[in-house]
């Protein structure tokens, strides 16, 4: 629920039950008064028929009125509490009953008691208030309307720098370069929310920068020492009365020094990546570089007895070179790689995808979590960053890299949109 | 060959000099800037090994100096930075190569003769060893008159022997050569024995003495005998 929502929904059913309330208070009210004035209209009446009672010494005569009724009654000797109360009134012409008013009183002429009973209509006071009610009404919702049009102009309005920096927010990404811009708001809860938030995201970029800055350095300083161990056991081979021992031994150090080498670049590369810095961006003749890539693999393809199966039609995409050759190797030679002897590769390419399958070693990967840095099946002897730089590759052109397990293939799809 | 290296790592430098002198070159080295730029004042050399970080000074100013005054060394640039920027303005700026760190010293003795061979202009493509015989502009191979038909790799593996003769190259270094090293091939060293068998069984065949032995399971050498 929007918040707008919520608080115009809180807002109005306040004012629903506040009118509500005040339209049973106003409603007494103006009822109370009425009534006090319909019963001072019947004192007045009652004592015009003493005065008349004192003058002449007789029931004075009865007119009969539109709204008014005064009953005389023989009561002997009895007195009758004199006192004001509720009634029915018929009303001839309308044929109706009607609330009424009733003073109850009675009257000494020569010796007999008579009782008294005034009736006054209130069918008009009732009109009244319906009226006033009616208009109060009336005026209250169009207050409610006028409420709830303004709160939804002015509050949007309002909220207008929040929106603009929600949006903001939602675009951020600590990779980019842009930053969240300071919004110019006269509000001041905005204009500290969106310092901090300025401020924040700024600081979050600086962290991510360094952070990945003292990623490269370091590979970058261990590329030195790394130089210099290469170097040495380049030396020390040459010495010569070397025997078979020593040799296996150094040629472990080789296999090692090279694991740590390729580990160190991949993970060079892929700050470059991630950082946006290779941007030889070229037209490329996507089918050409596969076929290149493939008669590079054919060799190994060879060596493991596998058949490479190519299906490819003309593409071209607007990349980098150095990347899309990566992206290659690194598929084809998982694809051979993790293959087993005899088995299949094939790769195809359409405008929309490229495709490349392999029969392997093992059932279907997890596809959540082969995608994930030093991610590596156990007799790997890959570096475990290939499909996060294939994948990392993908992204920053604008393609989905997804795996799943078909007809017993591995297969790696790479959507070019 | 008259080498010089420019390079701040002792050991490293150490290592270049070395490994270049027992190949019968002449190599002279420079630690830091001011060094590097009187050796190159003073001397001329067929190729300037130049690590372009260096302490007090950037190797590409040396680079620069050196166009300047147009000297004709070779230079080969060697840096632990493989950013394809430093790549392309060193190239642009003049050098002839670009290695990037770490690096076998095989790698790089094969790339310093390439470099000294496209410099010489003698118009001379041909390398021989003994009874072997490399037109490297033509790149065929024949032994006394008989031309080996050799495929690309096994053609690049043969001249890598050959520039490293008397060396044992490590199978690493023969992998990295071959493929690049763009692509994780550690699992693939049985490919190489398989490349190098076949080079030797093609030369034999041709009535080629057997010179490329293998070195204890670190790598292979070419004997010069």
């Amino acid at each position: 629920m929007k918040l707008l929502d919520k608080y115009n929904r809180i807002s109005l059913l306040t004012t629903i039950v506040v009118i509500i309330v005040t339209g049973f208070i106003y409603y007494f009210t103006i009822s109370y008064i009425l009534t006090d004035q319909v019963d001072k209209d019947l004192l007045v009446e009652e004592n015009e028929i003493f005065e008349h009672v004192k003058l002449n010494h007789n029931l004075p005569e009865v007119f009969k009125s539109e709204d008014l009724k005064i009953l005389f009654k023989n009561i002997g000797q009895d007195t009758m509490p004199r006192q004001f109360s509720n009634t029915q009134f018929w009303d001839d012409k309308e044929k109706e009953q009607e609330a009424a008013r009733c003073l109850q009183s009675w009257v000494r002429v020569n010796g007999v008691n008579y009782s008294i009973h005034i009736i006054e209509s209130k069918v008009e006071t009732e009109e009244l208030i319906r009226l006033i009610f009616l208009i109060t009404l009336g005026i209250i919702l169009l207050l409610i309307i006028a409420l709830i049009t303004i709160n939804r102009l002015v509050i949007r309005n309002l909220w207008q720098p929040f929106y603009d920096m929600l949006r903001q927010i939602k675009l951020f990404n600590v990779t980019d370069q842009n930053s969240i811009t300071p919004l110019t708001t006269g509000i001041e809860e905005f204009r500290d929310m969106n310092d901090e938030i300025s401020a924040m995201s700024a600081r979050v970029k600086q962290d991510y920068q360094e952070l990945k800055t003292f990623v490269e350095n370091a590979a970058h300083e261990l590329m030195t020492p790394i130089a210099v161990m290469n170097s040495k056991l380049d030396t020390l081979i040459q010495t010569g009365g070397l025997n078979d021992e020593q040799g296996t031994l150094i040629g472990d150090m080789y296999g090692t020094m090279g694991k740590l080498t390729r580990l160190n670049k991949v993970m060079l590369l892929l700050t470059k990546i991630e950082n946006n810095l290779i941007n030889d961006q070229e037209a490329l003749d996507v089918r050409a570089t596969i076929e290149t890539a493939c008669s590079e693999f054919q060799d190994l393809a060879y060596n493991k007895a596998l058949r490479l199966h190519t299906e490819l039609t003309d593409v071209t995409l607007f990349m980098s070179k150095t990347l899309l050759d990566i992206l290659l190797g690194n598929l084809l030679g998982n694809a051979i790689r993790h293959n087993r002897p005899g088995g299949i590769v094939t790769v195809k390419l359409n405008q929309q995808a490229l495709i490349i399958q392999n029969t392997g070693k093992f059932d279907t990967l997890d596809a959540g979590t082969i995608f994930r840095r030093f991610q590596k099946a156990s007799d790997s002897e890959g570096s475990g960053l290939g499909l996060t730089l294939a994948r990392q590759i993908c992204e920053n052109n604008g393609f989905r890299l997804q795996y799943s397990f078909e007809d017993h293939l591995h297969t790696f799809t790479v959507h070019f949109k | 060959m008259k080498l010089l290296v420019i390079e701040d790592e002792p050991g490293l430098r150490d290592s270049i000099r070395d490994y270049f002198t027992a190949a019968g070159n002449i190599c002279e080295t420079a630690g830091d800037y001011p060094a590097a730029l009187q050796k190159i004042n003073l001397y001329r050399y067929d190729c300037i090994i130049l690590d372009i970080t260096l302490p007090n000074g950037n190797g590409l100013d040396i680079l620069q100096e050196i166009k300047r005054i147009r000297y004709p060394d070779g230079i080969l640039i060697v840096s632990a930075r493989n950013s394809l920027d430093d790549r392309l303005q060193g190239l642009h700026l003049g050098a002839d190569d670009y290695l990037t760190k770490p690096f076998h010293l095989s790698e790089l003795l094969a790339r310093v003769m390439a470099i000294v061979r496209r410099k010489s202009y003698d118009g001379n493509h041909l390398l021989v060893f003994n009874e072997i015989e490399m037109d490297l502009q033509a790149k065929t191979v024949t032994v006394g008159d008989h031309p080996i038909k050799f495929t690309k790799r096994e053609y690049a593996l043969l001249l890598y022997f050959i520039v490293n003769k008397g060396k044992v190259v490590s199978k690493n270094a023969l992998a990295e050569h071959i493929w690049g090293d763009g692509i994780d091939i550690s699992d693939n060293f049985d490919f190489i024995y398989s490349h190098i068998k076949n080079v030797r069984k093609k030369l034999v065949d041709a009535g080629c003495k057997d010179y490329i032995q293998s070195a204890y399971g670190m790598g292979y050498k070419l004997h010069d005998r």
